[in-house]
């Protein structure tokens, strides 16, 4: 049950019995090695200059989430996300936030060395840590610094030099060149219009030679002529790298605060796999920690985790704009996180305003159920592991209906933990 | 300061920090899960018989992302200032608002000049501390916890709720408005504080039933999150409580609305969390440390009319705020702070934007300050080995003067230490330090 909480959107009744038939190995097998699904495409994504609702991709996510049959893919594309993260308010293109939610999901489980040369030249990476405006002869620092800072070596391992020679290194990046052009009419009233870009399919950034920086640099402890290859080549050549990643993960899958011994068991497993996400999921998943009982209910589900399992649980039938709303008050929303550190984890998800909002998101999913409601009586084992506090206990047999027994599964600290 | 401990001794740290030890297996765990008494989980605080006793309110307000003090506090009269930013610099010069001949403010901050005009604005220049880092994570953490060696975990106006105010059972004695978290700088889990995003929708769906049924829900609740889900939840309802008072009670007597388009829209609805705050302060519901952020100040690229957008939306805001504080007759009991992780490189970037800097100005504002320029003009042509301003004063020191000159606390009990002054208060307490 752990497994499938901490590596899905929920579960039915259904999906939770194959799991529990197939064993452990079976369904850590099925999620890990099944091809991510790509959703569906979004109509709204060939607006040109991306100018949509990010309503719209929020709720296009969220629907996927709600469907997938590779849940664990899904699970790894909202941890890449936060951790490879952008917003949708500085990128200023939902097209292009479009196109970074395909990439993530499809590079979710491959190998860091490509997911590193795919994240650099991303679009709306291009834009939201400013990559695509440097140049060699007067750098930009921002993705130079966190790309090892946040993304892959962590603060401490890397000198102010190394962020400068860096920035030239990698500057020469840009966004891709439109398809073409068409003019819209931004503003009817004053009848402004603006010449907006135009693309046919997704496309990668674009390296031109005369914006990057020409000589040797020298970083992380070697001189020479060093492109962005070059760049995340250095990168995965540090220890620190796995380490970094892996004890991450160890965060976000198996426990609060993972101990040094542990993270680095992981992070040879890492190194030795030549950074393979499949390698290092499976040895999260495998290890005793994962299984310890010390492990058990230490960590707390993000705002996306707790709503889409909860609206699977009630079987609501179109809950993705209720889901996509109710995020900002639990602190997050999606394509929109408050920094580029992206979404912080376990207690910093819980404060007087959070929880209340909590409660308030199964009161409102309730509210959409008028008449049929799944059968409650099952609800404790399937979703709670059938481990309750006393209160819990006590409140969910003096429940009245099953509305009530709903609302306490639901509402209860035992389902906003993982 | 004696300390009343409850009544079983053992405080929510110790809880936390204990963690939830279960035994092996399904039923040990259903077991262990169920075993944890009521005691252990139920957050216990220590109530203070001495501690503060004045009623002086301050609010912090956090320019996160890293705010252009150059832009903030214009040097009028450097030349160097045109070599480093040709493209920034041209501008904010000619239009700056002068304080003297030597420096002005951003042109957008009118109402905060207006104040200077009349000695209730304090600059202090040039403040960071030692061996500054360039990351906005580590540097954040360095000025929430007060601590440049990155050991203490707790907040330091946490702290200052765990140390000097008795927190347990008045929830608002410190409170995070406009924001969902808990901002590290109140945090402290000897604490209460508050957190509400936006008041209009701040209270349960479904009325006194829902909070009946949640209350009982969040009780006595195990393992290693049980206090801290416990305890938002009483704060929550105890909060929402005062606020249904507060809110009869209060009429704003200024227009926050914010007339400043943002280049691109803030998450941070500055102005209402303001009025919120003043709402808190005017109606007398004891609060005390109030914490508020505007984001967007990380201006690696297209600074110029970024920047100048957030100084006006942080100038109305904050115009606003005193205007309805003075108002109501509070303005004597309010200072106003602002903080950002580090300032911004001198030398402008290819983006037309800065990168990550240190040493920068913070503002003062309010009756309680004494008005005028403190701390040294940041000097453009001795910069450091990485092309950033150097410090003069130890943000530790603002923080000093404003925790026992203006709160009354004992700053060098919650600091670890003591710091040289910056006099920018008109009537400070005498010193607890």
């Amino acid at each position: 049950m752990q497994l499938l909480r901490r590596t899905s959107f929920g579960y039915t009744p259904t999906q939770l019995e194959t799991a529990l038939s197939d064993g452990f190995n079976k369904t850590m097998d099925r999620l890990i090695e099944t091809k991510p699904v790509d959703p569906p495409a979004l109509a709204a994504a060939s607006t040109p200059g991306g100018r949509f609702a990010v309503a719209q991709l929020q709720q296009w996510w969220i629907d996927h989430m709600l469907t997938t049959s590779t849940p664990f893919a899904e699970r790894m594309t909202l941890f890449w996300h936060g951790h490879f993260t952008s917003d949708y308010r500085k990128v200023a293109d939902d097209t292009f936030m479009y196109w970074q939610n395909l990439t993530w999901r499809r590079m979710s489980l491959t190998d860091l060395r490509s997911m590193l040369m795919q994240v650099t030249t991303d679009p709306a990476m291009l834009r939201y840590l400013d990559l695509a405006t440097s140049t060699g002869q007067n750098p930009n620092e921002n993705y130079s610094r966190e790309l090892m800072e946040l993304f892959t070596m962590g603060p401490g391992n890397y000198t102010e030099e190394d962020v400068r020679q860096s920035a030239k290194a990698l500057a020469g990046w840009q966004e891709p060149p439109p398809d073409s052009y068409t003019t819209v009419t931004v503003d009817k009233a004053n009848n402004v219009t603006r010449r907006l870009p135009v693309y046919s399919t997704p496309k990668p950034g674009v390296f031109n030679p005369k914006r990057a920086f020409k000589g040797a640099v020298t970083y992380l402890g070697k001189s020479g002529p060093l492109d962005i290859q070059g760049v995340v080549d250095r990168i995965l050549a540090q220890p620190a790298t796995a380490q970094f990643i892996a004890g991450k993960l160890a965060q976000h899958f198996v426990t609060a605060n993972p101990d040094g011994a542990y993270v680095k068991t992981l992070a040879d497993a890492f190194r030795r796999s030549k950074y393979d996400m499949k390698t290092l999921m499976r040895a999260v998943f495998t290890s005793p920690q994962f299984a310890a009982a010390s492990s058990y209910r230490t960590l707390v589900k993000s705002p996306a985790e707790f709503t889409v399992h909860a609206a699977r649980a009630l079987g609501l039938s179109n809950p993705s704009k209720l889901i996509a709303s109710a995020g900002t008050g639990m602190g997050q929303s999606l394509f929109d996180p408050p920094d580029v550190g992206g979404w912080p984890n376990n207690e910093s998800w819980i404060s007087s305003n959070t929880v209340v909002e909590r409660v308030n998101f199964v009161t409102a999913a309730l509210a959409q159920l008028k008449t049929s409601l799944p059968a409650a009586s099952d609800s404790s084992r399937v979703h709670l592991d059938g481990v309750l506090s006393p209160q819990t206990a006590s409140l969910l047999n003096r429940a009245a209906d099953d509305r009530a027994r709903w609302f306490i599964a639901l509402a209860s600290p035992e389902f906003q933990l993982k | 300061m004696t300390t009343e401990v409850g009544i079983n001794q053992l405080k929510r740290r110790d809880f936390l920090k204990a963690g939830l030890v279960f035994g092996a297996g399904a039923a040990g765990l259903a077991a262990g899960y169920a075993a944890v008494p009521d005691a252990f989980a139920r957050a216990v605080y220590a109530a203070k018989r001495e501690g503060v006793t004045n009623d002086n309110i301050l609010v912090m307000i956090q320019l996160a992302g890293g705010n252009d003090g150059l832009r903030t506090v214009v040097p009028l009269a450097d030349p160097t200032l045109h070599d480093l930013r040709p493209k920034l610099s041209s501008s904010m010069v000619s239009q700056a608002l002068p304080l003297n001949n030597q420096f002005g403010f951003n042109h957008n901050l009118g109402s905060i000049k207006g104040l200077w005009d009349q000695g209730k604005v304090a600059i202090v220049q040039g403040v960071g501390y030692p061996n500054p880092t360039f990351s906005h994570f580590e540097s954040i953490r360095i000025w929430e916890t007060g601590d440049p060696t990155r050991r203490q975990v707790d907040g330091w106006l946490g702290r200052t709720l765990a140390s000097a105010y008795d927190s347990n059972g008045h929830p608002l004695t410190g409170c995070a408005c406009g924001t969902t978290d808990v901002p590290g700088a109140l945090r402290d889990l000897q604490a209460t504080m508050t957190v509400i995003q936006n008041q209009k929708t701040f209270g349960f769906t479904g009325g006194s039933e829902v909070e009946a049924a949640v209350g009982a829900l969040y009780k006595g609740t195990p393992g290693i999150y049980g206090a801290l889900f416990d305890t938002a939840i009483a704060t929550a309802t105890e909060t929402m409580a005062t606020l249904r008072t507060s809110a009869a009670s209060y009429q704003p007597m200024a227009d926050y609305s914010d007339k400043v388009k943002l280049v691109y829209s803030s998450k941070n609805q500055l102005a209402a969390a303001l009025q919120l705050a003043a709402e808190l302060i005017v109606t007398g519901t004891g609060v005390k440390l109030l914490h508020v952020t505007l984001g967007g100040f990380d201006t690696h690229y297209t600074e110029l009319n970024r920047h100048d957008d957030l100084m006006g939306y942080l100038d109305s805001a904050v115009g606003a705020f005193y205007k309805d504080l003075a108002a109501h007759g509070m303005a004597d009991k309010v200072l106003i702070a602002t903080w950002s992780e580090f300032g911004r490189r001198p030398k402008e970037n290819a983006s037309g934007g800065t990168d990550h800097g240190a040493a920068a100005p913070l503002l003062l504002i309010g009756d309680p300050v004494k008005g005028g320029l403190y701390g040294e003009a940041p000097n453009l042509t001795n910069l450091d080995a990485t092309g950033n301003l150097k410090y003069a004063v130890d943000f530790r020191s603002v923080y000093q003067e404003i925790l026992g000159g203006h709160l009354g606390a004992g700053s060098s009990q919650i600091l670890g230490a003591s710091f040289d002054r910056v006099p920018f208060l008109k009537a400070p307490i005498a010193a607890t330090v």
